[in-house]
Formats: C-alpha cells, structure tokens, sequence
C-alpha cells in the first residue's frame, strides 16, 4: 500500500497531463504529480539520466540495478530487473548485482568490474571514492562517463528512497514477469 | 510589456486573479463547489499572503482582483484586507451576505470610496427556494444586507446560481434586485458547476479547464486555473486543475498558467462563459 494517493489521469493537475497521454504512467509520475511544477521540470531531467544516453543500455542498467540492491529499494530493484533483462543482462547476471550471486563470478571483462567497482564506492559507502577505484575507473572510461555513470547512480539513489519512502507498489505486469523468471 | 500583462491587454488571459481566503463557510449549501461547511478545514491565506498576491500580480500585468472562499468574512480582518487589496487593485468579493451586522457593516465604510464590489448570492425571488439550497434565513438577511452596504455607498452585485431558472422566476429575482437598488448590470446569472457537494446532489453541469475562463486562483493548497478549479469532493481537494502547488512568486503559476493558456488549440476557449 503506498504512503501516498498516486493521481490517476482523471485526476492529473494540468502540467502532468502530457506524462498520461500513454497510459498509466507508473507510481512515480503519479507521486510526484502532486506538485506538477516539479514533475514538469524533473521528467525531462530523469528522462535525460535514465533514458538513451551515450553509455550502453546494459551498462546503465547495472548501474542502476546495483544501485538500487545496495539502497535495498523494492520497487526499483523489481522494475529495474525486468529492465535489466529486456536490455540484454542474464537471470544470473541480475542475481548477482541484485546481491544473490557472486558479482565476480558473473561480471568478469575488466571494464564492467571496474563500473561496479566504482557505482559500490558510490552508493555503498559515504565519502569520497577510494583513489584505487577511481584509476581503475577512469583505465576504461572517459570524462563524460565518470560524470553521467555517477549521475545516474545519484539520480538513482534520489529515487530508491523517493520510492522505499512511500512504499510506491511494483506494477502487477513487473510482479508477473518477474515470476516468470523466478525473480521475485 | 511582460508576458502576462500582454497576453491579458490581449485577451487571450483574464485579468483577474483570484484569492481563497478561506474555505469554511457558516452555511453549507447544497450546491457548494467546495463543501464548505462551519467544522470543515479553513485553510486560510493570510492578509499579508493576499497583499503580497496582490501587490504581485499588479506588478506582472493583471488588472483585478476576486475575493472568495468559503465565506470571506469568517475572517475578522476581511474589511480592512479588502481595502488594502483595493489599494492596489480594483477587487470583487463574494460572499454569502448574511454576516453584516452593524459593526461589520461601519468597518466597511471606507469601501466605498474604492474600486470594490460586494457580490450577493441570492438564487431566487422566493425565500423557501432560496433557503432550501442556503440555509435557513438566508434569504432574510441578504434582503437585509443588500440595502444596508448601498446606503452606506458600497457597490452590491448579485450572483444568482441555479440549474433552471425560468422567466417567470427571473423576472420576479430582477424586480426584487432592482427594489433592492442593484442594477441590471451588476445581475449574474450563471450555472451550477457539477463539482463538490453539487455532483454528489446530482447537480449542475460538467466542466473541465475547455469550459472555464483560465483565472489564476491563489489557495492554501496551491495554484488553479479557475476559481471552479479548487474543489473539494468527499473531503479530498481536487487536483485536475491545480497548475502549480508554489503559489510563490506568483510569476511561477502566472507562467504555467500562460504557457498552458497558450498551448490550447486555436478555437479553444471557455464554453460555459462562467463568471
């Protein structure tokens, strides 16, 4: 049960109207809907970081997936796991950035160990990221990538406890998918 | 010129802005958009919010002021808040009219030498009619106020809501508001808007933002794009025509407001003709 009333289409205050014209927007535009200015400057921003972006889907999608799993966000770890396999990642790889699996065992090219290496400075621990990581990082990938793969794990982290805040619920499609495959 | 005040010198945004001051109400009318009530929440602006409102939308380019609620005179500093609106803006007020007793009525004095006008609610020529959708003696009272805010100089419109008003019935209304000294001119008549309690009782018609002249109105609970946008059904504010939930600055909703007054379809305009 969510902490908060999430505005259906009928409902929708006028700013937020154009987030329905697809359908049901999902929890998260339909909490923030309540204060439609920021739903109307914040979207294009969160489309911006989430969406199709200069990194690969896959690697973004681990950023955010193992984001989410150290911030133990429920309803970003169900959704982001049926992304995560829709954009090219195995059942074992979501296992493992989700915590259930080895990480070493199932991400092994040096590039992508690193990425992990870095989102875990990040969103696992407080203070500045470890000299060595930062290295290892910046062996595989360029200046705008330490600032978008950085950005979309704080724009994740925003959301992980926007979302464990008021317990916004999994979509009945992502809980059904995620039976499928035995993800939940 | 900015923005707003050329799109309203244009015409294509209302000049006036809208305040709740408050949405309690010592009646609670059958058709009342915003179930108000004496117990329900009073979610009031402040007179210095109002003034600053006020002060505000002179400044971007709108040309008047709305006072409504909930009954605006619940609030013990109204008279003098209304004076110091008008200072800056011409202002309308509406109210139920049944709370101008002596010491109200004096307070109000200096009114009369400002852009102000009081407007009535009063539905039909009939007392039983009218009380029947206001409240017990409301139809006396507003007879009684009505004479006694003109003598003192001040400027009374009526506002007569109804579903179907027949010309039997609204000739009889215009006569009373002409005896009373009100003229043909400051008469309005305008529907019941199905909202609040009003679609609970099955009445009024439907409205959405096409059918509404976009006013900005300021709220305790954010900004609308009318004054029939803040209401409330079954205790809960609707939001389907809330613009922004920061009334301050006002450019902020003032220029929601406008880009979605201007991102309407050519031909796209109020229905209803709601005043």
């Amino acid at each position: 049960m969510s902490r908060v009333d999430l505005l259906d289409a009928r409902r929708a205050p006028l700013l937020a109207r154009p987030f329905y014209e697809g359908g049901d927007p999902g929890p998260i535009v339909a909490a923030i809907a309540h204060v439609p200015e920021i739903l109307e400057a914040g979207m294009p921003f969160l489309s911006a970081v989430f969406g199709p972006s200069a990194l690969p889907v896959r690697l973004k999608e681990m950023v955010v997936l193992r984001t989410s799993a150290l911030l133990e966000c429920r309803y970003c770890i169900e959704s982001h796991s049926v992304v995560a396999r829709g954009s090219g990642l195995s059942r074992d790889e979501v296992l493992a950035l989700r915590g259930n699996k080895s990480l070493a065992g199932h991400f092994t090219d040096a590039a992508e160990r690193a990425l992990l290496d870095w989102v875990d400075a990040v969103a696992g621990e407080t203070g500045p990221v470890p000299e060595k990581v930062s290295v290892a990082f910046r062996a595989h990938f360029a200046e705008p990538d330490l600032v978008e793969v950085t950005l979309l794990a704080a724009s994740t982290m925003m959301l992980n406890r926007f979302c464990t805040a008021l317990e916004l619920p999994s979509a009945p499609i992502t809980v059904a998918r995620l039976a499928e495959e035995e993800l939940l | 010129m900015r923005a707003v005040a050329r799109a309203v010198a244009d015409g294509a945004l209302p000049g006036r802005v809208w305040l709740y001051s408050n949405y309690h109400c010592n009646l609670a009318c059958s058709y009342c958009l915003t179930e108000s009530a004496p117990k329900v929440l009073k979610r009031e602006l402040t007179a210095q919010h109002m003034l600053e409102v006020a002060t505000e939308a002179s400044a971007l380019g709108f040309t008047a002021l709305g006072v409504t609620g909930g009954e605006p005179f619940l609030l013990p500093h109204m008279p003098e808040t209304i004076a110091r609106l008008a200072n800056v803006l011409p202002v309308v007020v509406l109210t139920n009219g049944t709370l101008f007793n002596t010491a109200r009525l004096e307070r109000m004095r200096p009114l009369a030498d400002l852009p102000v006008q009081i407007q009535i609610s009063l539905d039909s020529a009939d007392p039983i009619v009218n009380d029947t959708m206001r409240g017990p003696e409301n139809w006396r009272k507003v007879i009684e106020a009505i004479p006694s805010l003109i003598r003192r100089g001040i400027r009374v419109r009526i506002a007569t809501t109804g579903e179907e008003i027949d010309d039997d019935d609204l000739a009889r209304l215009c006569s009373l508001h002409r005896r009373l000294g009100v003229s043909d001119e400051d008469h309005v008549v305008r529907p019941i808007v199905q909202r609040g309690r009003a679609a609970d009782n099955g009445m009024g018609v439907f409205a959405e933002a096409g059918d509404l002249p976009p006013e900005l109105t300021i709220t305790a609970d954010g900004a609308f794009w009318s004054p029939f946008g803040p209401t409330v059904h079954g205790g809960t504010l609707d939001t389907d025509l809330l613009v922004t939930r920061a009334t301050a600055p006002l450019s902020m909703p003032a220029s929601a407001l406008l880009r979605l007054v201007m991102g309407r379809p050519a031909g796209s305009d109020a229905k209803l003709h709601i005043r």
